[in-house]
């Protein structure tokens, strides 16, 4: 099956009286790896699960290509889910697991063999097809997961935060052999993930969500650098946040506020005319492994930076960020288009 | 040296012996009420079957128990069967519609309706097969007054479809409830990944739900087996003549001939049924613990 375009329109889920999505509107090319980045409860796997068609729609409107999936009850989407605790069922073994979707479909014994055994060589795990799943690992238990999903060729892979419950090093191997399967299939895919590191490295498409909305669709790129308003860089990692004095540089995009990230914010840098300096009391240093984490009590906030020595709590210190580091937010708390953009839609 | 290690072995044996004792003491009042209650009557009643008048081993009773009755054990056998097929058919239809059923409303009337007869005992459950079963009874009335059925085909079902018919309303809720909440107790995500690979509701049901909840529905049914062959209000209810069930051989060889010889030579055969299916009871439990 070729892969297909993704298309959400107007979508709205109402659980009771409470409204979980709001009109969410996405659309994810054909091929393309798509992240639903966001905090617990922003209505991230919500989504995930209404086009699975776990949860029904209240309004809108779910296409596959030229399918509406909306009314279809699940089994008949063809879309393929890997489910955070992986739903391997247990009753089975490897082989009778991925071989599942193949036998639903008619798939003969010797063929769904066959099958079983090229994807498990391409999982890496050849010669596992009679193990029980319930003494794999984490890790092959991952795999066995996504390669069930990935059997029947589905024009569309869903992934409920597939790496979540696997210690960090299993995490990062498996996030890059995920996408180079992805790209060499060049499966459409969609990933539920709270995980910004996770999301930067592996999409294409990054969809951040809030409270049942989508705040920003954009590239990683984009979605790191520019931030729609403040409470999505807050959750890119932009942990300090400063009122705009005329002392400070990019008077002219009319920023109140200025975001900026701790590792960009340094105490050691020789002084630059073109940087934001802001002056205080070191209340705190922690070692962090490639320098220290400096807390700076300022008049008006508490500010983080880095620092290559220790630095006595209670000494006066004063912390610089480079222009290109800062991030401006208007009046509204939303963020400024970049000069250049600005004068040309001036 | 050598004197203190002699102190320090010695009281040993003195500490050990009363917490033994007390061990055995804790365990008494239970130990005894098994041994009276339980062990002492049914190696009783064992020891009766092979006895004669006189106290001479004998197996006259066994053999005439089986010439006189092998009909009826043979009819308690099917019945049984009979009834445990139905449990087992009726029982995973409502605990897979309480599981996967999409019509909220429809699921919560069942799960408010099915367990009602647990709480009716066998005796008013006979009392009501009868008054609905019988050739006037309700289920014919209503046949003929809808014009569904002629009067003069009504025939009563007070025979070994009666005892199907009543053991399987009876044991049905007893067996969904355990089997629903094994079904319930299934994860939610392994019927989801069915659905999502393509599964209906109902290959969900046999071929991911059913497998995991498996062992429950053995249990609940050997439970129902001991429990249909144990029961005599029932069958002395709805069946008059012969065979019936051994329950009411039994009693009718005590009552009217004090005949305990020959009781128990039939009781035999249901300690013999009941510890086959006891025994398929433990294998299971067991492996079940061992692989949790």
């Amino acid at each position: 099956m070729s892969t297909e375009a993704l298309t959400l329109n107007n979508v709205t889920v109402d659980l009771g009286r409470q409204r979980i999505l709001d009109d969410i509107h996405l659309d994810v090319s054909p091929g393309s790896f798509t992240c639903l980045l966001g905090p617990s409860g922003c209505g991230k796997t919500t989504l995930l699960r209404a086009i699975a068609g776990f949860t029904p729609l209240s309004r809108g409107e779910i296409r596959l290509g030229r399918r509406a999936l909306t009314h279809l009850p699940p089994e008949k989407r063809e879309t393929a889910m890997v489910f955070q605790s992986y739903a391997l069922w247990p009753h089975m073994s490897v082989e009778e697991n991925l071989g599942y979707p193949l036998k639903l479909r008619g798939v003969t014994r010797t063929e769904r063999r066959r099958k079983v055994a090229e994807m498990l060589a391409r999982l890496e795990l050849s010669g596992f097809e009679e193990r029980a799943v319930t003494k794999l690992s984490g890790g092959q238990r991952q795999r066995i997961a996504l390669g069930r999903a990935l059997i029947i060729d589905p024009p569309l892979l869903l992934l409920d935060e597939p790496l979540s419950n696997l210690d960090a090093a299993i995490r990062r191997s498996l996030r890059s052999e995920l996408r180079r399967l992805q790209k060499s299939l060049g499966i459409t895919t969609i990933m539920v993930t709270h995980d910004q590191e996770e999301a930067l490295q592996m999409a294409d498409q990054i969809v951040l969500m809030r409270a049942g909305h989508v705040v920003q669709v954009s590239t990683p790129q984009t979605l790191y650098q520019q931030p729609a308003d403040l409470g999505a860089a807050r959750f890119l990692g932009v942990d300090n946040t400063v009122t705009r004095t005329p002392q400070d540089p990019m008077g002219e995009s009319g920023a109140v506020t200025f975001g900026f990230r701790t590792r960009d914010a340094h105490l050691d840098a020789p002084p630059c005319p073109q940087a934001l300096i802001r002056k205080g009391r070191v209340t705190e240093c922690v070692y962090t492994g490639d320098g220290y984490h400096v807390l700076i009590d300022t008049h008006d906030a508490e500010l983080f930076a880095t620092s290559a020595t220790p630095v006595a709590p209670g000494t006066f210190a004063a912390l610089q960020v480079p222009e290109s580091a800062l991030i401006p937010f208007g009046p509204d708390d939303r963020h400024l288009p970049p000069l250049d953009r600005h004068e040309d839609i001036a | 040296m050598t004197m203190s290690s002699q102190a320090y072995s010695l009281p040993a044996p003195r500490k050990r012996l009363p917490r033994i004792r007390l061990g055995v003491l804790l365990v008494l009042p239970a130990l005894t009420a098994i041994t009276l209650l339980y062990a002492l009557p049914l190696m009783r009643s064992l020891v009766t079957a092979f006895r004669d008048g006189s106290g001479a081993w004998t197996t006259e009773h066994v053999v005439r128990a089986f010439s006189l009755y092998g009909r009826d054990m043979l009819f308690s056998m099917g019945v049984v069967s009979a009834s445990l097929a139905l449990i087992a058919v009726m029982s995973i239809a409502i605990a897979g519609y309480l599981t996967l059923g999409a019509t909220p409303w429809a699921v919560r009337v069942l799960r408010w309706l099915y367990r009602w007869p647990l709480f009716i005992p066998f005796v008013v459950t006979g009392q009501i097969a009868r008054s609905f079963l019988a050739t006037n009874g309700m289920m014919n009335n209503v046949l003929v007054e809808t014009g569904l059925m002629a009067s003069s085909s009504a025939q009563s079902f007070l025979d070994w479809r009666g005892l199907v018919l009543t053991f399987a309303w009876k044991q049905i809720p007893f067996v969904t409830l355990l089997l629903a909440g094994a079904m319930a107790a299934v994860e939610r995500s392994h019927i989801e990944a069915a659905r999502n690979a393509g599964a209906s509701r109902l290959r969900c049901l046999f071929e991911i739900v059913l497998p995991q909840a498996a062992p429950t529905l053995w249990v609940g049914l050997i439970l129902s087996m001991v429990a249909m062959l144990s029961v005599l209000s029932v069958p002395m209810m709805l069946i008059a003549g012969n065979p019936t069930m051994m329950t009411s051989m039994m009693a009718h060889r005590i009552t009217y001939y004090g005949d305990y010889g020959i009781a128990n030579a039939l009781g035999l055969f249901s300690y013999a049924l009941t510890a086959v299916t006891a025994w398929f009871y433990l294998r299971l439990t067991l492996r079940r613990e061992a692989g949790a």
